[in-house]
């Protein structure tokens, strides 16, 4: 059998002695696309900075491509390839946009691909070479958004993590997010992507998983048909 | 009365170069670690000291360039094993703040006393970079504070341009702004955090041993120009390595001014006065951003 890209086995963690995570599975196969769901507050964000080695697990283990990654400081796990763009606001602020990008080569790895990155996070976000003088705290929420995630790109990943890249956008500029991310989807980077939306996740992603009170409540694909009510069900529990 | 205006500007100068080395320091650390290092006065201290019993025919005698070399050398490494010892172990609590000012302060202590026993209660002086007094501008001065007044920028330029257009330096500013985006780009935080903590124990050492040469060496010389950073620190605005640094200039500039007119004993009152008024005006300091 092969082996997972990443493997999520029995996770559970929490801040001081309040646990948010309750053993939660996931199971990311080569080249696929996941989306993470649920309501606020219930864990995905605490998911993600799990697998990136800012908290380390209580119990359980990740794993990228077989070798145990929870052990792991974030810095060893970014040296694999495994990126993970933060939600909201998290650039240097007092930096340039090209400040920003030049800081997302850091890694040996990332460096040495610094020039194509660069070519290809500013084909993606034209706005982002536009503005690659500007200090990141005078960009727009949308131009940030945009900013963290070509930071992201820098880092030259082998797989992503998107928490919430469509938070706080209006309708016009979520679709601009959205293209963007399907062409990242298309250059064969898997990823998870975090979102509230479900219909934007459906159409970026193979698989969909629910997260409720620290577990995987639910799993389906993308491609099955939901109606409004199911969504709102998901959601509210309301039957 | 006549106002001895230059004499009243050079010696403005000279406290405030060395405020200037001390607060940047203790400003790099902030900036980076967020916490406030109470041992710095300490490095200071031990800079003159080890300057002197390297350099002085009482000591080993080795000359001036080697006593100031090992000092800041030995403070560098003094500065990592503060971080190793009374910071790292305890960066994962929420408490950390407080909890590092007392390590610091005891490490502080310790070291202050260790000094003591090392090299007695006796004064110290360490000999002038240069002897003799010079007359730029036809204001009389001494060399050796001359050495002091134009060292001083160049270092922090130095600092600056390090921290500027390096990437090493990028980095360090990279996770005074957001450390946990640092983390996730793949910057070694732990690493750059012992730099930081490096540098500014080696300046404050270089402080130390220039200090040497103009005042008397005394376990606890370090105590008055480290609540003088604190103060500059504030003053200048938190976050703001060059509002520390014109902190710096504008105290050390209040204080000779004072000293002159009202006498060294009332000087503190006076600034903490003067200080506590502009905060309660500007009270992120001079150039602080919240
Ligand atoms: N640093 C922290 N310290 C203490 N509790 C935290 C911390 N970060 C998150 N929490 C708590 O952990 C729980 C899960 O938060 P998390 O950010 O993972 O949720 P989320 O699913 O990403 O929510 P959202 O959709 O709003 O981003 C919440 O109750 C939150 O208050
Ligand atoms: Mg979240």
């Amino acid at each position: 059998m092969a082996a997972m890209l990443l493997d999520i086995g029995g996770v559970e963690v929490g801040y001081g002695r309040t646990q948010v995570l309750r053993g939660v599975s996931i199971q990311v196969a080569e080249g696929t696309h996941i989306g993470l769901f649920g309501p606020n507050g219930h864990g995905k964000t605490t998911l993600l900075r799990t697998i990136s080695g800012l908290i380390k697990p209580w119990r359980g283990e990740i794993r990228l491509r077989d070798e145990l990654i929870s052990d792991k400081a974030p810095r060893e796990i970014v040296e694999l390839g495994l990126i993970h763009v933060p939600q909201g606001n998290q650039l240097f602020r007092e930096m340039t946009v090209l400040e920003n990008l030049t800081l997302g080569a850091w890694t040996e790895r990332a460096r040495a691909k610094a020039k194509d990155n660069f070519e290809r996070v500013y084909a993606l976000f034209p706005r982002l070479a536009e503005r690659r003088s500007q200090f990141a705290r005078t960009l727009s929420g949308g131009e940030r958004q945009m900013l963290s995630i070509a930071v992201g790109l820098m880092c030259e990943p082998r797989m992503l993590m998107l928490d919430e890249p469509s938070l706080g956008l209006a309708p016009k500029l979520k679709d601009e997010v959205a293209e963007a991310i399907g062409r990242i989807a298309k250059t064969g980077v898997p990823f998870i992507l975090v979102d509230q939306d479900i219909e934007f996740l459906m159409g970026l992603t193979d698989q969909l998983y629910m997260i409720d009170h620290g577990e995987v409540v639910l799993e389906f694909a993308s491609g099955q048909a939901l109606d409004h009510r199911q969504i709102m069900e998901m959601y509210f529990g309301t039957v | 009365m006549t106002v001895d205006v230059p004499a009243i500007i050079v010696s403005g100068v000279v406290l405030a170069s060395l405020y200037a080395m001390m607060a940047t320091g203790l400003a790099l650390v902030w900036n980076t670690l967020g916490i406030f290092n109470f041992a710095h006065g300490i490095f200071m201290t031990l800079g003159a000291y080890i300057a002197w019993t390297i350099s002085d025919e009482a000591g080993l005698g080795w000359g001036l360039a080697g006593g100031f070399a090992i000092a800041v050398a030995t403070m560098i490494g003094g500065g990592l094993a503060t971080y190793g010892l009374l910071v790292k172990p305890f960066q994962n609590r929420k408490d950390i703040v407080l909890v590092v000012v007392m390590t610091t302060l005891a490490g502080s202590f310790f070291l202050e006393n260790t000094g003591r026993l090392i090299w007695g209660p006796r004064l110290k002086q360490l000999q002038r970079v240069v002897e003799g007094t010079v007359q730029p501008l036809g204001v009389s001065i001494s060399a050796h504070e001359l050495v002091i007044i134009i060292s001083t920028p160049l270092i922090l330029l130095a600092l600056y341009a390090f921290l500027r257009w390096t990437r090493t330096g990028s980095a360090i500013r990279a996770i005074a702004q957001n450390q946990d985006s640092a983390l996730l780009i793949g910057i070694n935080v732990p690493r750059l955090y012992a730099l930081s903590f490096a540098l500014s124990a080696g300046l404050a050492g270089l402080a130390g041993a220039l200090l040497g040469g103009i005042r008397f060496i005394v376990p606890n010389m370090g105590s008055e120009p480290l609540l003088k950073a604190f103060i500059v620190v504030i003053f200048g605005g938190l976050g703001s390595l060059g509002g520390t640094i014109v902190g710096a200039y504008v105290i050390g500039l209040i204080e000779s001014t004072s000293t002159y007119f009202v006498g060294i004993y009332w000087t503190n009152a006076v600034m903490f006065a003067i200080f506590i008024f502009i905060l309660i005006f500007r009270p992120t300091g001079l150039f602080g951003r919240n």
